[in-house]
């Protein structure tokens, strides 16, 4: 396969909990360390589930260790990615900046050591803040579609 | 031990705090930096997330708290600092300063987890007001806006152990409370409000159904061979719910109206929004309350059982719920199990605790390594 260039978007649909975990093991394959997507998503989206999903195909925790960040603001998990045979280790950050009102608050949360090379970084509400946004090289937007289905949309830019 | 005293320091999350405790028993100061926000003689204070501001209160906090508590630096016993979990910045902030002052009065330095400081908190009352120890184990259910766990706890000569039994898979009960009264238009953080507006409402309104989640047996635990289980909470399906109930009943322009008339009220407090809440708002407001009290109870009681429990222990911030208080004590007093929760000051993140927690540890000798770091994901028993 060739390396094409520019925005690649790759997108999902899931009628349930148990789907969205799945369509987070499918875009844990398709990311590759460095990553800092936002992660968008209303409430009730399915965002930590999604995540449950991305940290369980990553070796990273199990589904029901990947609890909510709102309060706690950084969950870190330590995972691996198996690649062409080779096991290679993977931090995963999740973020939410849901109480976090003003851009000199982020200092605290320490966004440049955790954008390391071998890091994924998913932030919820990054948009709020343009810092975020600028640092961020995709996202990843999670939609209702009516009743507990969601229409997962991933965007990577090159 | 000659003064029995230790100066606790917790910088976990939103709140800098110190207090000096003598001998886990009792309090001679406890101050939390929103509080000494307006008169603070020793410097100002800033109640932040950040760890800068962390670092612009420690000193006054620290300063406070010595202070109220009439005593000299030279006579305390130790110094004792949150280690985790919570913002590995904000935890910095203490441990380093904790380090420096034990290392500069050649002092014992002790760590501490912030989650078995919630439990202390309750046992730290109990022991000022005279009352008889809590018999144990007790259960103890520690429930914030960013925790909800069951453990057991039980004495090991001075120590104390803890057993993890459960927790939750998505949201602490709290958080659920922070963004149900988002969605419905009122203050942060939204405890209190729904709090104060749950009794105005009808709690049987709405009838809220949460996915009945089982215990479940230990994984990956080969060590233990007891049939013990994990009793495991949820949260997220509920505020969900509330979210398909504003869409479905139309209450979006009422939720704004209401949203707007608040933020022209400075500093608007609970009683400001009860004019601006109609029936249904107010039931589903009720109904919410009491689908998670009920199901924070159910889940506490059936832990208590299942494990043998001779008490009952309820901390942090969502503690503060006064329908939670109410129909605990009940269901306590009809089990016949003795049950308690802190005062209010005590609920919430606070420094009194660290110190009390620390005091068995003192006497046990369980000081911290020079190198002690923060512990951002620190957890609490097994």
């Amino acid at each position: 396969m060739t390396q094409a260039t520019g925005t690649k978007v790759h997108e999902f649909e899931t009628n349930n909990a148990a789907d969205t975990i799945r369509a987070g093991h499918e875009i844990a394959k398709l990311l590759t360390p460095p990553k800092f997507l936002i992660l968008k998503g209303d409430l009730g989206a399915g965002k930590t589930t999604l995540v449950k999903g991305i940290a369980e195909a990553l070796d990273a925790a199990d589904p029901d260790e990947v609890t909510s960040p709102t309060f706690t603001l950084i969950h870190e998990y330590e995972g691996t990615r198996h690649e062409h045979g080779k096991d290679e280790p993977v931090l995963l950050y999740h973020l939410d900046l849901y109480r976090i009102e003003q851009e000199r608050q982020l200092d605290s949360l320490g966004l440049d050591e955790i954008a390391t090379p071998d890091s994924i970084v998913l932030v919820e509400w990054g948009d709020k803040f343009p810092s975020v946004a600028k640092r961020s090289n995709g996202e990843i937007v999670m939609k209702s579609t009516g009743g507990d289905s969601r229409k997962i949309t991933l965007t990577l830019k090159d | 031990m000659a003064s029995g005293l230790i100066l606790g320091i917790e910088s976990s999350c939103d709140e800098t705090a110190a207090a000096v405790v003598r001998r886990g028993a009792e309090t001679l100061s406890n101050v939390v930096a929103s509080q000494i926000a307006t008169h603070a003689p020793y410097g100002g204070v800033v109640p932040e997330l950040a760890s800068r501001e962390h670092l612009r209160n420690i000193v006054p906090v620290v300063r406070t708290a010595l202070a109220e508590a009439g005593i000299p630096l030279n006579d305390l016993d130790a110094v004792a600092v949150t280690e985790g979990p919570g913002l590995a910045g904000a935890l910095m902030v203490g441990i380093t300063y904790a380090k420096s002052l034990a290392y500069a009065l050649d002092k014992p330095l002790i760590a501490v987890n912030h989650l078995e400081g919630h439990i202390h908190a309750v046992l730290l009352e109990q022991a000022e007001l005279a009352e008889e120890p809590m018999p144990l184990p007790a259960l103890a259910l520690v429930v914030s806006g960013g925790h909800t766990h069951l453990y057991l706890a039980r004495r090991n000569g001075e120590s104390w152990r803890y057993r993890n039994v459960g927790r939750t898979l998505d949201d602490a009960a709290g958080e659920a409370f922070d963004k149900v009264a988002k969605l419905l238009g009122l203050g942060y953080p939204g405890g209190p409000w729904i709090d104060a507006l749950a009794p105005h409402g009808n709690p049987k309104a709405v009838p809220f159904s949460f996915a009945q989640i089982k215990p479940k047996p230990y994984r990956k635990d080969p060590h233990r061979d007891d049939p013990a289980s994990q009793f495991l909470f949820s949260f997220s399906g509920i505020k969900t719910a509330v979210l398909r109930y504003v869409q479905t009943h139309d209450l979006a322009a009422s939720i704004e109206a209401r949203r707007k008339a608040l933020a022209e009220i400075p500093n608007p407090k609970p009683s400001d929004a009860l004019p601006l809440c109609d029936e249904e708002t107010l039931n589903l407001i009720a109904s919410f309350q009491r689908a998670v009290v009920d199901d924070l109870r159910r889940k506490t009681f059936q832990a208590a059982e299942a494990f043998d429990s001779a008490s009952v222990l309820v901390s942090g911030g969502v503690a503060a719920n006064r329908e939670l208080r109410v129909r605990f004590t009940a269901e306590a007093a009809e089990r016949g199990l003795p049950i308690a929760f802190p005062s209010l000051a005590l609920s919430t993140d606070n420094a009194a605790m660290v110190a009390a927690a620390a005091w068995p540890k003192l006497l046990e000798g369980e000081t911290a390594p020079a190198e002690l770091s923060a512990e951002p994901s620190l957890t609490l028993g097994r």
